[in-house]
């Protein structure tokens, strides 16, 4: 290495860092940055999806596109890295600043052993001597709080916490000094979220490492990191220290993003969610009378997967209920069988024993039945881009449910009132748009437009804002609570995000490994859970997300 | 999208959805015709359908006719007949272009055949799954270890012979590859989030197929079908030169299997060898770029970069 860490020289410095793909009238994804980070320090880089903040981390090792064009200074340890040439960058790379990459599940080969891909930087660098590689490995086990044996374990063996941490010990392998985290959690769930984040911290603290940590949540950034940048269309919008910015945000997008996350306990966000729609929203709606006949019940409801000698139980006897106009959260982790219960509730899965009633009725086998029940029960799914057919326009995509079940009337006037639901204006303008020519937030309304656009009473709702940007996710649970208050409609939704619930939710139901463990109002569950299991989730949460257990009562 | 909501209001649905195809199309069609290869052999394939389509009225039939042919027997290129005679004292280049007319059919034909059956069954396969896909894949694979050429002499030496024969004998033999193919494809646009959403809305086996499945596998036919017509048509020549061909009608293969017999080689008359041989090199090869070129049009990934 060239130099120490010493006082003066940042460890990183980025000067008017300038990043644009395809040419100079191209995008411009990285825009003027200055930015300089310490060693030891932790930094956390705040944004929405395309805001250039993964270019911008991934410039610092080069690692863009061919047609991205860099300008402005990249100063690792007081080197420029757009300077250097290829061979030096290769020793740079990794020995002096490495990467955790987004979404473990892809980043790992699977076919190699863990052991072998994290030996695979020690032997690329010879950090260590050849003798001691398995030795190297093992002590990064350690460290990530591995088992040692799990070296031998193939990538679909582990779990996806476990799949993070082997990225987390990849990335120490060569004791580097600048970590980049590219949304290190993104896809964990809260409790292993929080593992993971507490031990990246131990990580740098112990090792003095200097760690850019990328994130669209701005309390998974503020629980690791001492300061934050916000980015937004590519230009550093607000930087400063992380109670600060998330505190009292100075820029509307800050806001916007500090508000996405609501804070659990905290009555202002209840019936709430962030959401700058001039539409408003509707006030807290009427508690269910006594003696409504709810209007979907599940009776002890069982699904066993048999498979390869083996029977999983993902539903273990599930009863649970949602009455009319009523907004359920269905809670747990993944893997817990939520949405195979959704499934089943639909009538895509077939329940192993037990029923699911609805308006009284039991679920009905025939296919011609079956069709009339899913007229009134609707799916909205989690990811709108892969929930559309890519060849289909959005008229069709919505008029798709209409001519299944030849609806009576006027079929463009129906598509536009359901566009029109949705809060797609004007319906014209949309009609004759393809999915991928529209916003994730924008393809969200569709398919709820397609389910609208049949007139059901329950929508079940799988994970409905898991992949959309913070300040969409506020504008669709508002459009959820608009729709219950002016069609009645009651929706099942089924979330891991505890924040969800108590933005929208009645009543929160929670699953833990096939079974529902708790069921009762947002209040009574989140504000004093009584299950081991809520409680954790809850201890789980991200500080600042969630005010101490009684202090407040909506 | 602005200057298009005037005209929305006074459109119908339908010929928005015709209008987006057409512009499809024209993109397809700008890719396609980047491809240099691409563009030279569909240059070739519509000279050879047109000298097809055309040659009754361009060319006598009576020429055909071993009693009304003027040539002497076996004689080389000279200013009357360009390509020479052949036993019979016929023009080569006369029977060499009659024989476009069946090649082309049959090959077509025998393509389509094989590619409907491939993907009837390919779809079922995959749409149904369980003891249906295992059943159907059993034939598939029953047909696919058999060897093709046999089965196809088999079949045209028990039924009459005749095109209709060869058509069948090489479409039945030819279609388990496509069904394969098919089947694989139905398999990944199944497990597509929208075919769950379609469901949910209340869409039947019947709707999905139809309206998703479909739409995503054609193409792939398409170019799968393309790339057969190339096979069938040596499946069809190498049927025809083994004498399994229908004796009335000119083929490429039928001028190969008079050639034999009557010792073309041996008599050093090789204008009666080249030509159709020739021909069937063209074509084929003409079938295999378009194909090619097509298929780049449909898969991005192997187009080269730029």
């Amino acid at each position: 290495m060239t130099s120490t860490s010493s006082t003066t020289t940042p460890l990183l410095e980025l000067r008017g860092l300038t990043v644009r793909y395809g040419g100079r009238s191209g995008l411009l994804a990285v825009d003027g940055v200055d930015l300089s980070l310490r060693a030891g320090e932790t930094l956390g880089l705040a944004g929405e999806s395309g805001c250039g903040k993964s270019t911008l981390a991934m410039s610092v090792l080069r690692l863009l596109p061919k047609s991205a064009q860099i300008e402005g200074e990249i100063l690792l340890d007081g080197e420029d890295i757009t300077q250097m040439s290829f061979g030096r960058l290769r020793t740079v790379r990794w020995a002096s600043a490495s990467v955790v990459f987004q979404g473990a599940m892809h980043a790992l080969n699977p076919v190699k052993r863990i052991g072998e891909q994290i030996a695979e930087p020690i032997r690329l660098h010879g950090t260590v001597p050849a003798g001691h590689v398995k030795s190297r490995v093992r002590e990064l086990l350690e460290q990530v709080e591995l088992p040692v044996a799990r070296a031998d374990a193939y990538p679909h063996e582990l779990s996806g916490g476990q799949k993070q941490r082997v990225m987390i010990a990849m990335a120490l392998a060569c004791e580097p000094r600048l970590v980049i985290a590219d949304e290190p959690t993104t896809a964990l769930d809260v409790i292993v979220q929080a593992q993971v984040l507490a031990l990246l911290s131990r990580l740098v603290a112990d090792h003095g490492i200097g760690l850019i940590m990328i994130s669209h949540d701005l309390s998974v950034l503020g629980a690791t990191c001492a300061r934050l940048a916000v980015m937004y269309a590519g230009k550093l919008v607000e930087e400063g220290p992380s109670r600060q910015v998330i505190g009292e945000p100075k820029h509307e997008h800050t806001k916007a993003l500090a508000a996405a996350f609501p804070t659990i306990g905290d009555p202002s966000s209840r019936y709430a969610p962030a959401t700058s729609s001039e539409l408003g929203l509707p006030g807290a709606p009427e508690p269910v009378a006594e003696g409504v006949e709810p209007l979907l019940r599940t009776d002890n409801l069982r699904v066993t997967f048999t498979g390869r000698g083996q029977t999983t139980e993902a539903v273990k006897g599930v009863d649970l209920e949602v009455y009319p106009g009523e907004i359920v959260a269905l809670v747990g982790q993944s893997g817990s069988g939520k949405t195979t219960l959704a499934r089943t509730i639909l009538g895509l899965q077939k329940p192993t024993s037990g029923q699911v009633l609805f308006e009284g009725k039991a679920l009905p086998h025939s296919a011609r039945a079956l069709r009339a029940y899913r007229r009134k029960v609707q799916l909205v799914l989690q990811d709108p881009t892969s929930a559309l057919n890519p060849r289909h326009t959005v008229y069709e995509a919505i008029a798709e449910g209409l001519r299944i079940h030849k609806l009576p009337g006027d079929e463009r006037e129906l598509v536009a009132q359901a566009l029109e639901a949705a809060e797609l204006r004007p319906p014209e303008r949309f009609m004759t748009v393809l999915p991928h020519e529209l916003s994730g937030g924008q393809r969200q309304r569709v398919v709820i437009a397609g389910a609208l656009a049949l007139a059901p009473t329950l929508l079940v709702a799988d994970e409905p804002v898991a992949s959309l940007d913070a300040s969409v996710r506020g504008e669709i649970l508002a459009l959820l609570l608009r729709l219950r208050a002016s069609l009645g409609l009651a929706a099942l939704v089924i979330t891991h995000d505890l924040g969800l619930a108590w933005n929208i939710a009645d009543r929160v139901a929670v699953m833990y490994k096939g079974e529902l463990v708790e069921v009762g109002t947002v209040a009574e569950v989140l504000r004093d859970p009584k299950h081991e299991y809520t409680k954790q989730l809850l201890a789980a949460l991200p500080d600042g997300t969630a005010l101490p257990a009684g202090e407040v009562t909506a | 999208m602005s200057d298009e909501g005037v005209s929305l209001k006074t459109l119908s649905p339908r010929a928005l959805a015709w209008q987006r195809r057409g512009r499809a199309a024209a993109a397809a069609w700008r890719e396609f015709s980047s491809s240099k290869s691409g563009l030279v052999g569909l240059g070739v394939l519509v000279l050879a359908v047109l000298l097809a389509l055309l040659a009754p009225v361009l060319s006598n039939e009576d020429g055909l006719d071993v009693t009304k042919a003027t040539g002497g027997r076996m004689r080389p290129p000279d200013g009357n007949f360009w390509l020479g005679t052949d036993v019979d004292g016929r023009s080569i280049l006369l029977l060499t272009w009659w024989g476009t007319r069946v090649s082309l059919l049959i090959g077509i034909s025998a393509a389509l055949l094989s590619v409907v059956i491939g993907t009837v069954i390919g779809i079922i396969a995959a749409h149904y799954g369980r003891w249906v896909s295992a059943v159907l894949l059993r034939i598939v694979d029953f047909f696919l270890v058999l060897p093709s050429l046999v089965l196809a002499i088999a079949l045209s030496t028990v039924l009459e012979p005749g095109i209709g024969t060869i058509i069948v004998a090489i479409g039945l033999t030819s279609w388990p590859s496509a069904a394969r193919l098919v089947r694989a494809q139905t398999l990944t646009v199944e497990a597509r989030p929208y075919i769950e959403r379609s469901r949910a809305l209340g869409g039947g086996n019947l709707h999905i197929i139809v309206k998703h499945v479909l739409p995503a596998v054609l193409p792939l036919v398409f170019v799968n079908a393309t790339l057969a017509v190339g096979n069938a048509i040596v499946a069809e020549s190498t049927l025809a030169f083994l004498g399994l061909g229908d004796p009335f009608q000119t083929s490429w293969g039928g001028i190969l299997h008079n050639a034999t017999v009557d010792s073309a080689a041996l008599a050093g008359a090789w204008w009666y060898l080249l030509p159709p041989g020739v021909a069937i090199g063209v074509v084929v090869l003409a079938f295999t770029l378009c194909g090619r070129a097509l298929e780049t049009v449909l898969n991005p990934r192997l187009r080269e970069p730029r």
